[in-house]
């Protein structure tokens, strides 16, 4: 060994030798996944979306100026701006957009940065603290309890030494390693360590094998780089509105051109038409409110716990139907908790609520029970870590296993302090406990001066502990463990074994006086002592407890449509047990086991489809095709699949997916990333999860907790909504934007809008009332609908596109187009004036211009009334959006229910002002009647 | 996420587009029975007919409170604009003298535009006014009354009057010629505070004066009556006549560009707007061409 690596197993590495070592072999630590360079990113912003229609605009704009100036035509500027300003549009929602994506990928990028990992390595002969990535392949690194393991690593020497894989294989037991080769393949064999993974116990040296990327792990995370991820359902929602909005503006500037050029308008004419049809439909604005939306949401489900790491996953959420589901950390409080006693012959239920609300539940009258509490106090080798006296006893940290710190809790919780009673009872011997023995024992003197006798407490598994008894104590009194009494003792054990909960035993036996003295030597080598004949005391049962919000959100998902699915390597009984008890599998439903013992006949017989629940084990998983797969997420609503490997949780995820779901999944370990990315959404566990799985998630949980995907599920429906309502606020405009145009081309009337003024609404005064839109409160209550069908309930469909273009954008042109009137009627162009007038307006040459009442009008004039046309028409346009954006506040409530809020964003600057007012009531007056017909006869289109 | 579209054979989606056009088994067509499409058609009918009937209505409304004889607001028109004749499309007077097709055009316009100044036709419409002064026709008891016009007399213009033998054609044919000045009609509009004004032509620069060489205008001095103001609108002004000033070139120097000025000279009349450059006066080129 020491050959192969070059390096000496006592003096480890010389720092030179090291140093070339990490120069050929790189750093070790993982390389993160190949991100798009940032100008990449930048330029996609700079041509998605629409920005390529605007610079087709720019361009035309340009090409026009280039015509114009080259035959020395007077005002060939104003297309020159036109141009610069349509590319300065794209540009800055492009910069905007690229800022806003990278703020929130900078809020992941600090929050992956963790503390560097420090490793203890044999260097030059001596014991150094080097930082994790300086670790060189030879390097002999010594490990102990608590570290996390800083490289690939085969063991030379181990003492007591296990190590927590759950991150690479998804197994939760500790694995005991040693020096000793078991296995041919290395993820099995006992003498190697892998990198990422803890030691939970006990001290280790090895030799450092792999480093960064040539790990195990790494080679898995490169792995999971290779699973392909499609575009977000809100990507494809965008999409789908881009090219139906690019659709409409193109058909439409083509259709006008062609009808311009029938008219013998110039053709240079006819692309001005064109780019102005063209910036007329294309909601600028549109993409950066939708952003600027989407990142304040991420921002508000931030602050609840779920750290977005892209944005569009937001709405991703919203629309997720199946939600696949860890159980450990996620569903459950992740740390092991008495759950119920068995003392007296009755079974007790222990307090496991995450703050311990509920004080003393069960009876502590009986003499059995402060026997039973003076073995679980005493025969435990866990300690709180000093220092945590302020804390709750739930959050203090112990050392110890498992249900050895479940057990202090609840002894410190119900008795009180702990250590003061061992102190008080002496230990004068122990026998840890192991897994031949599957006991533990310890012998300690009484905290009762008058008595010298000793005490010898002792527990493990129930049927072991009870084969070393003979009396069994009910009520204080030790009685003969009869075959009676064995069998209560046996229902007892099932029925909490049958909950899903690790079963522990506990028996006594105070040792006589006369035969152990004060000075007797205890010898735990040679066990000079009784264990057998012992007084069976109780059975005490722990759980790792579900999360006390957990079920309350389970059955939110319910109401709200969504399919709650958990996927654990956990026992099917366990893992049973927790679904029932949050409600994943309700209390009314039965799998087919179930059917089969109540109907009292053979599983095979029972009818499947009749069976609402399943709980699915990991080796059935493995044996099943795909259609049968498909079969059991179709035919059961409550699924649980129990003892699965990471890799199955990809094949769930496939399934449900082929259902045509949304598929969100949770999950912490390396192995989880490809299922992550599969995912529609991915979440990653903030503080169980590793990096691996962090970085492949597009969601990280900070808090672990169930009920905050659930709170992430409203908020994204909420943004869909609310991004529908900006949406169709915002198309609504376009046909007022677009109509001028039209009538411009078709009637030869003065231009009532200008192309910069639409720019100007578009990106001036509609952004905010946009973005207030997607402010808005949920409307009704959003948690009861189905998930949104993805090929049905799009972002925008026919009846959204057509209400706003062809019923409210009207009206809202009729108004714009009566304050355009009535400007020129006051100023002395009657209406009929207008018709037919468009070449002699826009002649240079014709300075006398007769209106309606025979004044004569120079160019500069008329344009300069052409300017009031714009401001007035632009006024209409927003006061009728005034009553659009409180149209828009509800999709199905009259405002009366939602109430209205103050919109202030105008300031009156024009009698104008006033012309459009009664469109604007009658738009909304309109669209109450429209809402009311929808709240009495929903359903009918 | 990657979801294969189920294939389709182009069969299959030319029957689903069939289908589509026209379903015979649902009946429908373009997906809606004939009943449904039937009440779509009628609610828009109904729904754009009640918006074209509001548009008539609130555009009705619009009529009634517009004044036909004043219009409500003349802030644009503080600085009448003033214009040329002939008037073609470019404000350019460009011709060559031996080549009578290249000014004969030019002559047609004056002759149309002049018609109405005939003295046949002022005599029988316009009344005889008192020089010198506003010729102001309040209102009385009756709002609105017809007005009278004042008689412009053709024969003021001179040489540029085109009265002469139809060979001397407001003397583009002898390389001299003649360019009608007019100030645009404002209503109730009073130039030059009671004080008299006139308009002078000059070269756009002052070095360029010489080459533009000598102008002659009618009437002399280029003056306009007061009397021809103010103007009452076309509905009760009818027979209104423009007062026209005209500036004929004597020996601009031929086979080049002139960039002639003519500014209306009045008191308290600002001609000097940057961005209007029709404020007031009037910029043209002028092109005398000879072989």
């Amino acid at each position: 060994m020491e050959e192969k690596y070059g390096t000496s197993i006592s003096k480890g590495l010389s720092s030179a030798r090291a140093a070339e070592i990490l120069a050929r072999d790189g750093p070790n630590s993982l390389t993160p996944p190949k991100a798009t360079p940032e100008i990449v990113k930048f330029l996609k912003q700079m041509v998605g979306g629409f920005s390529i229609l605007l610079w087709i605009g720019a361009a035309f704009s340009w090409i026009s100026f280039g015509i114009q100036f080259a035959q020395g035509a007077e005002s060939p500027f104003d297309n020159l701006y036109l141009g610069v300003v349509l590319a300065l549009v794209v540009i800055l929602t492009g910069i905007f957009a690229y800022y806003q994506e990278a703020k929130s990928t900078n809020i992941m990028a600090s929050f992956s940065k963790m503390i560097p990992q420090q490793a203890l390595v044999i260097r030059d002969a001596e014991k150094k603290e080097l930082p994790a990535d300086q670790l060189v392949v030879g390097d002999i690194v010594e490990i102990k309890g608590g570290d996390r393991i800083p490289a690939d690593i085969r063991l030379i020497f181990t003492q007591g030494c296990k190590v927590d894989n759950s991150s690479l294989t998804g197994e939760s037991e500790p694995q005991s390693r040693s020096c000793d080769f078991t296995h041919e393949n290395p993820l099995e064999t006992r003498n190697i360590a892998f990198y990422s993974t803890t030691c939970v116990e006990g001290t280790a040296t090895g030799i450092v094998i792999n480093t960064g990327d040539r790990t195990i792990i790494g080679r898995i995370a490169s792995l999971a780089s290779g699973v392909g991820n499609g575009k977000t359902p809100i990507a494809i929602e965008i999409e789908h509105f881009v090219y139906l909005v690019a659709g409409v503006a193109i058909s439409i500037g083509v259709l006008f051109f062609i009808i311009s050029v029938s008219m013998r308008y110039k053709i240079l004419d006819s692309i001005i038409f064109l780019i102005g049809i063209i910036v007329a439909n294309v909601p600028e604005g549109l993409l950066a409110t939708v952003t600027v939306s989407l990142s304040l949401t991420a921002k508000r489900m931030a602050k609840k716990n779920c750290l977005v790491k892209n944005l569009e996953a937001v709405e991703t959420l919203g629309s997720t139907s199946i939600i696949c589901s860890d159980k450990t950390g996620t569903l459950t409080q992740n740390r092991m908790t008495v759950a119920h006693l068995w003392f007296d012959d009755q079974i007790y239920s222990a307090d496991t609520s995450e703050d311990q609300t509920s004080k003393y539940p069960f009876d502590q009258s009986s003499q059995t029970w402060t026997a039973l509490s003076k073995i679980v106090t005493l025969c435990n080798r866990a300690e709180f870590r000093p220092g945590q006296e302020n804390l709750p006893v739930m959050k203090r940290v112990v050392v110890g296993d498992a249900s050895e710190t479940a057990l202090l809790k609840f002894a410190e919780v119900v008795l009180g302090d702990v250590m003061d009673i061992r102190a008080r009872n002496k230990k004068v011997a122990e026998i840890p406990f192991n897994s031949t023995n599957k006991f533990q024992l310890s012998i300690h003197e009484t905290d009762d001066r008058n008595d010298k006798r000793f005490l010898l407490v002792m527990k493990g598994a129930p049927e072991r502990i009870l084969e070393r008894c003979s009396t069994i104590m009910i009520n204080g009194k030790e009685e003969p463990l009869d075959s009676e009494k064995a069998e209560a003792f046996q229902t007892a054990y099932m029925e909490l074994g049958g909950m899903g909960e690790r079963v522990l035993g506990f028996c006594h036996l105070y040792l006589p006086e006369n035969e152990f003295p004060d000075t007797y030597p205890f010898d735990t080598d040679s066990m000079n002592f009784p264990t057998s004949n012992l007084c069976f005391v109780g059975l005490l049962s722990m759980i790792d407890p579900p999360r006390s919000t957990v079920p309350d959100a389970v059955s939110k998902c319910r109401s709200a449509g969504i399919k709650v699915i958990m996927v654990t390597g956990d026992h099917p009984i366990t893992a049973k047990a927790i679904a029932k008890s949050v409600g994943i599998i309700s209390a009314t439903s039965e799998t087919v086991e179930d059917m089969a013992k109540r109907l009292n006949v053979p599983v095979e017989r029972v009818d499947r489809r009749q069976a609402t629940a399943a709980v699915v084990n990991g080796m059935e998983l493995k044996d099943m095709s795909l259609q049968q797969l498909d079969e059991v997420l179709c035919n059961h609503s409550e699924i649980v699949f129990a003892r699965t490997s990471p890799q199955q949780k990809l094949i769930i995820v496939e399934g449900c997916q082929r259902q045509g779901a949304v598929v969100a999944v949770t999950g912490d370990g390396v192995n989880d990333s490809p299922a992550l990315k599969k995912a529609d959404i991915g979440i990653a566990m903030g503080i169980a999860g590793s990096d691996a799985a962090k970085n492949a998630a597009d969601m990280v949980l900070l808090d672990d907790n169930f009920a905050s995907i659930v709170t992430g599920v409203e908020e994204g429906r909420l943004i869909f909504d609310n991004l529908k309502k900006t949406i169709a606020y915002t198309l609504t405009k376009n046909i007022a934007e677009l109509c001028p145009f039209l009538i411009y081309i078709i009637a030869s009337i003065p231009m009532p809008i200008g192309t910069i003024t639409i720019l100007f609404i578009d990106l001036g005064t509609d952004i905010i009332p946009s973005v207030a839109l997607a402010y808005e409160k949920a409307e009704s209550d959003i948690m009861n609908r189905r998930p949104r069908n993805k090929s049905k309930d799009r972002l925008v469909n026919e009846q959204l596109a057509v209400y706003s273009y062809l019923h409210i954008g009207i009206m809202q042109s009729v108004g714009a187009f009566v304050t355009y009137f009535t400007v020129y009627a006051e100023q002395g162009f009657l209406p009929t004036t207008l018709l037919g007038v468009r070449v002699n307006w826009e002649s240079n040459a014709i300075n006398d211009f007769e209106d309606s009442y025979g004044q004569e009008w120079t160019k500069y004039q008329r344009t300069y009334l052409q300017w009031t046309g714009y401001t007035a028409f632009f006024v209409s346009i927003t006061i009728q959006q005034v009553a659009d954006l409180i149209i828009r506040k509800t999709r199905r409530n009259s405002i009366f229910q939602q109430g209205l809020f103050r919109t202030s964003f105008l300031t009156p600057r024009f009698q104008y002002w006033f012309v459009a007012v009664p469109f604007a009531i009658l738009i909304w007056v309109y669209d109450e009647v429209r809402k009311l017909f929808i709240r009495r006869y929903p359903g009918s289109k | 996420m990657a979801r294969d579209k189920q294939k389709r054979s182009c069969g299959q989606v030319l029957a689903e587009w069939r289908a589509f056009v026209w379903d015979p088994r649902s009946r429908q067509v373009l997906g809606r029975t004939a009943t449904s499409w039937g009440l779509i058609l009628l609610f828009y009918l109904l729904f754009y007919g009640f918006l074209a009937g509001l548009f008539a209505l609130t555009m009705w409304v619009l009529l009634q409170t517009v004044d036909p004889h004043v219009p409500k607001y003349q802030d644009r028109l503080a600085t009448p604009g003033m214009m040329i004749r002939p008037r073609t499309e470019t404000l350019d007077v460009a011709f060559n003298v031996s080549a009578a097709e290249t000014w004969q055009h030019y002559v047609r316009l004056l002759h149309d535009f002049l018609e109405p100044y005939n003295d046949s036709v002022q005599a029988a419409r316009n009344a005889a006014c008192r020089p010198g002064r506003y010729h102001e026709q309040p209102d009385e008891a009756v709002p609105n009354v017809p007005k009278r016009a004042c008689r412009f007399a053709r024969s003021a213009l001179g040489p540029c009057a085109g009265l002469g033998p139809p060979g001397t054609a407001f003397g583009y044919a002898a390389g001299r010629p003649c360019v009608l000045l007019k100030v645009n009609r404002v209503i109730n509009y009073f130039p030059g505070e009671n004080k008299s004004i006139n308009v002078v032509c000059a070269a756009k620069r002052e070095e360029d004066a010489a080459r533009l060489g000598e102008m002659a205008m009618f009437p002399p001095n280029g003056t306009i009556d007061l009397m021809y103001f103010p103007y009452y609108g076309k509905r009760v002004h009818v027979n209104y006549t423009q007062p026209v000033v005209a500036v004929q070139f004597l020996n601009a120097t031929a086979n080049e560009d002139h960039h002639v000025e003519c500014r209306l000279n009045a008191a308290g009349l600002r001609a000097d707007d940057e961005r209007d450059k029709f404020a007031g006066r009037v910029a043209f080129r002028l092109r005398i061409n000879r072989d």
